[in-house]
């Protein structure tokens, strides 16, 4: 990997957290090990690999979900770094998963920090607005925040990106396969926490039996996601119009 | 749903709002309007206000071209809109329409109190979140991801372009609207969508898709073996898990993870405390082989 390259994946990463592709369209794209993984592998010459690594990644925080500015894992330095890793390091699939595990959880120090470090910036904005500077209300809100946002993500990864991958590769070898098992019984369990994360805004009242439902339908039959994707439309269509019936009747 | 005082206040405030839309602001100020909310709603994102101050800078547009010569006034309006404020910012989007709207007929002359402004606002994006996050949070992002992570898995990297294009589409349909909607409809279109019929109905099928869909996901995608055996004489070792879960209900492990998880955050555990869980357990039981 040369400078120029990891320089990029530090631009990655910036641009999946920032909001110079609109807040939550960046959210929701580069921001998933998917497509950033993905994109990664693009800077890097091999998009096949990238994308490979970034979906098994991206399984690990398939359910995550943001609320109330509370995340769990950073999915999106976790997806750069495990595909940046994987390609130039000649990680197999595995090794780079296991990876992103603690990659993932020392990202969310950097969630904690700028959501902390910001309110300076809020409280800037207070005294513009109390002197009359509403032209200039932008710095505070999207010049200073998002200039530390660079700082904090890009270089960081920059040189995680520049420099680890031969650290890294040395930890791994030191510590052997112990604690390779641990991390990847780890990233197995990971996606427990998003799901049940997803859980608490839609595990409700009728709804919460078709959760058992799709969990035995695909434990017993092995249908791929998108077959019980297409059941699932079907059971609630067919739900909602047996409950419409019902109440039809009831009024009658 | 907002309590019924903010029900009244919204009634009262803002039932004539369709026919006054376009007064004071062009078009040009409210796309502007909506366009800092796109972008920056989490540009300044911070632990005492959230999107507060996002909120704020969308509202910068509207406060010059309302009070364009009046300092005061603008500055008595922003003032109001640098409290705290956190949305889902798709749906939350027709939150900064209709407070766009107020603020326009509060300087058309229209007797709306500031507070009650505020209180709108306020009342609002909890509903709001609530639909926003189990809809789009909640359904649409697993599914999709769930379909784009299957194909993608083999490395064809058509699909994670397919994916952002559609979140691009799905963001901007929900986004866009519900900003116009909120201006143009004001306070009482938001209310009925809140208690309307339809979109109750839409809600109530899409958390029944949801929770069958993340059922699957945890049977496709969680993993937890158990690996304890245990010696029996000659024969070979009774595997826990192969002899004893996977003929009863496999992946009863993640099963059981995931719904604990799940209580666990109901009971008021945060997600980064239950990460930490898993992690122990994790060591623990890699360390002791009871996980393998």
């Amino acid at each position: 990997m040369n400078v120029f390259q990891a320089i990029l994946l530090g631009i990655l990463y910036y641009l999946g957290n920032s909001s110079i592709i609109a807040g939550p369209v960046g959210y929701y794209t580069v921001y998933r090990p998917l497509v950033g993984g993905f994109l990664a592998g693009v800077v890097l010459g091999d998009p096949v690999t990238g994308t490979m690594v970034g979906a098994t990644i991206n399984l690990m925080y398939i359910g995550f979900i943001s609320a109330g500015g509370a995340l769990p894992g950073d999915m999106c330095l976790a997806g750069i770094l495990g595909a940046a890793l994987s390609i130039s390091g000649g990680m197999d699939t595995e090794a780079a998963l296991a990876l992103a595990v603690p990659i993932g959880l020392i990202g969310t120090l950097l969630w904690f920090g700028r959501l902390t470090l910001d309110s300076i910036f809020a409280h800037m904005a207070d005294k513009m607005v109390e002197e009359g500077k509403s032209d200039k209300i932008w710095i505070p809100s999207v010049l200073l925040p998002q200039l530390m946002l660079f700082i904090m993500t890009a270089v960081p990864c920059f040189l995680a990106a520049y420099f680890g991958t031969t650290a890294i590769q040395g930890a791994i070898d030191a510590l052997g396969g112990t604690v390779l098992g641990i991390l990847i019984i780890i990233g197995g369990m990971m996606p427990a926490l998003g799901i049940g994360l997803t859980l608490l805004y839609i595990f409700k009242g009728d709804a919460r039996v078709f959760f058992f439902l799709g969990f035995l339908i695909t434990v017993y039959s092995g249908l791929s996601m998108i077959a019980v994707g297409f059941l699932s439309l079907c059971a609630a269509i067919v739900y909602t119009q047996l409950k419409n019936a019902k109440g039809g009747e009831a009024n009658a | 749903m907002p309590d019924m005082e903010n029900k009244d206040v919204m009634s009262e405030e803002t039932t004539e709002k369709s026919k006054s839309a376009y007064s004071l602001l062009g078009k040009k100020d409210v796309k502007c309007s909506w366009l800092i909310w796109l972008f920056n709603n989490q540009a300044n994102y911070n632990y005492e206000r959230m999107m507060g101050i996002g909120f704020l800078h969308s509202m910068v547009p509207v406060a010059r071209k309302l009070y364009k010569d009046d300092v005061d006034k603008q500055r008595e309006m922003l003032q109001r809109h640098t409290g705290f404020f956190n949305c889902e910012p798709c749906v939350g989007s027709a939150v900064a329409g209709l407070t766009v709207a107020m603020e326009e007929q509060k300087a058309a002359g229209e007797e709306i109190d500031g507070e009650a402004i505020t209180s709108v606002k306020t009342g609002l994006m909890g509903p709001l979140s609530g639909i926003g996050d189990s809809v789009i949070q909640g359904v649409i992002v697993p599914l999709l991801l769930a379909f784009a992570i299957d194909m993608a898995s083999k490395g064809s990297f058509v699909v994670p372009i397919i994916f952002s294009l559609v979140m691009v589409a799905v963001v901007f349909g929900i986004s866009y609207p519900l900003f116009m909607l909120g201006y143009k409809q004001g306070s009482n279109a938001i209310l009925n969508i809140l208690e309307n019929g339809i979109i109750n109905k839409i809600i109530a099928g899409a958390n029944i898709m949801g929770c069958m869909v993340l059922g699957a996901l945890v049977a496709n995608y969680v993993s937890m073996n158990c690996g304890i055996s245990i010696p029996q004489g000659e024969g070979d070792p009774f595997s826990i898990q192969a002899q004893l879960f996977d003929v009863i209900v496999p992946s009863l492990l993640p099963l059981l993870l995931t719904l604990g998880s799940y209580k666990l955050m109901k009971k008021g555990w945060s997600s980064i405390k239950v990460l930490i869980l898993i992690v122990v357990i994790g060591i623990i039981g890699g360390l002791t082989g009871i996980l393998a």
